[in-house]
């Protein structure tokens, strides 16, 4: 049970012309589990996350994903044109779901219902994140890539940011989150630091630690 | 978890979708274009102040015009031959302006919009039909206000407002295909409000003492241009010209499309 993963990455090369950013990265995130890479600015996160995405092709090394995949970039991808209720629209049309069910509970419950009828160029910054989350959440993934997921976050939204999170572990999604800060470490099952292209995961010791 | 949602969920791969791609993109994208609201102060502020401004700078000289399908030069109202220019000009500028400002600032959230599962032919289809709905409405202003300054015989009126619908597709392909090429705003500005002034009024023999040589046929306005003229003025109906003008808008539409479906596709989709 322990070598179940939903996400697996062996040796993930890639480079910027001579800048090689990623040297052999390697990272195995099982159901459940919620895992924060590290690293300074420019040490290669959001490409990391870009290629277990399958956004951006690595020069060398191999993805390979188990599920429906869930990626919400960090800067907001949004439709300043079209309401937060149309966004809803947009990506359930996109991903052919059923109905909103799911996308008004998200809404519901990062607080931000009576945006709902605004344009996302009316939106404030932490609201136009709460968005970007909730169309990367609204199809329940299987597997959550989440590049700062919580900046501009005020700090009640942040506290039910992380109500979501453990729902989510709950029901054994697994959530990769990119961080530069670690606030709370306990959060989190494994800290894998992103340092000269290469991940070295800290594993912490149970899965009890990590409600608030 | 809720149990609600857990069902909901699990019964997601069941379930008929609750919104089909094309009319949900169709009316997005159309939306996204009536937002503009510079591109609606232009029409409604620069149509009429422009075609006031040409007709007062020209007065009512006579010019000669040629018509190079029959090889006919056309003895014409200097006035009234620019206004059709003034409204192919407008034409060109708010159309290639409002469909450049459209796709270039959602190309970022259309690639993920197909990343989430769109399929890109939907997308492409969607916005292709809205482009083609403001630009006959567009042109159709334009050729309704033109009635305040000239009141043209009732064929030549419409074979102006098709001059000026097929110019509107012609240039808001131009603006498809910059909005997915430059890499800045003011590139993509420049290229349609320089474009289309010298595109359309190197046509008209006032401002251009060369308006009748057959370098100008390689223009897009030239098809447009010759098929207003010569239903307005020499009671014939140039169709081959009209389809010159729709080749170009297709030729652009193409290459914008193959663009777009280039910088929005992305390796696997997040489904």
């Amino acid at each position: 049970m322990m070598t179940e993963t939903v996400l697996e990455a062996r040796q993930v090369r890639k480079a910027y012309r001579r800048h090689q950013v990623l040297r052999g990265a390697d990272l195995a995130v099982r159901p459940g589990q919620l895992v924060a890479v590290v690293g300074e600015n420019g040490a290669g996160k959001s490409t990391l996350l870009k290629i277990l995405a399958g956004l951006l092709a690595a020069d060398g090394g191999e993805v390979r994903l188990g599920g429906t995949l869930g990626y919400c970039p960090q800067d907001p991808v949004l439709n300043d044109n079209l309401t937060v209720a149309q966004h809803l629209r947009y990506f359930a049309a996109a991903r052919r779901l059923p109905g909103l069910d799911r996308a008004e509970e998200l809404v519901r419950r990062l607080g931000y219902e009576q945006a709902r009828d605004q344009t996302a160029g009316e939106l404030s910054g932490g609201t136009r994140q709460k968005l970007n989350l909730t169309l990367a959440l609204a199809h329940d993934p299987g597997v959550l890539l989440l590049d700062e997921p919580y900046q501009g976050f005020d700090w009640e939204t942040y506290l039910r940011f992380w109500d979501l999170v453990a729902d989510l572990r709950a029901r054994r999604r697994a959530i990769v989150i990119i961080t530069h800060l670690v606030f709370e470490q306990d959060r989190f099952d494994v800290l894998a630091d992103l340092a000269d292209g290469r991940l070295a995961p800290r594993e912490r010791s149970g899965r009890d630690r990590h409600a608030r | 978890m809720p149990a609600d949602l857990a069902s909901s969920t699990a019964a997601a791969s069941a379930a008929p979708p609750a919104f089909r791609q094309f009319p949900v993109a169709w009316r997005f994208a159309l939306r996204n274009q009536g937002r503009n609201r510079l591109a609606w102060l232009l029409l409604v502020a620069f149509v009429p102040a422009w075609y006031l401004l040409m007709l007062a700078i020209t007065g009512h000289t006579p010019l000669t015009f040629r018509l190079f399908a029959t090889g006919r030069t056309l003895t014409v109202d200097g006035g009234h031959l620019t206004l059709i220019s003034a409204g192919l000009n407008s034409v060109t500028m708010i159309v290639g302006f409002a469909v450049f400002a459209a796709i270039r600032r959602t190309l970022a959230f259309d690639r993920r919009l197909v990343f989430a599962g769109y399929r890109q032919a939907t997308l492409i289809a969607a916005k292709t039909s809205a482009i083609a709905v403001i630009a006959a409405a567009v042109a159709a202003f334009t050729a309704l206000v033109l009635l305040a300054f000239w009141r043209p015989s009732l064929p030549g009126w419409l074979a102006i407002s098709a001059a000026f619908a097929v110019i509107a597709l012609g240039y808001g392909a131009f603006g498809l295909f910059l909005g997915v090429l430059v890499r800045n705003d003011l590139e993509g500005f420049f290229l349609i409000i320089m474009g289309g002034l010298m595109d359309t009024f190197l046509q008209n023999p006032l401002g251009n003492p060369l308006a009748n040589k057959p370098v100008l046929e390689w223009f897009p306005s030239f098809g447009p241009t010759q098929f207003a003229v010569g239903a307005s003025f020499g009671h014939i109906t140039l169709w081959g010209h009209l389809a010159l003008g729709l080749a170009w808008a297709a030729a652009f539409a193409a290459a914008g499309l193959v663009l777009f479906w280039i910088r929005t596709r992305t390796r696997v989709h997040a489904g």
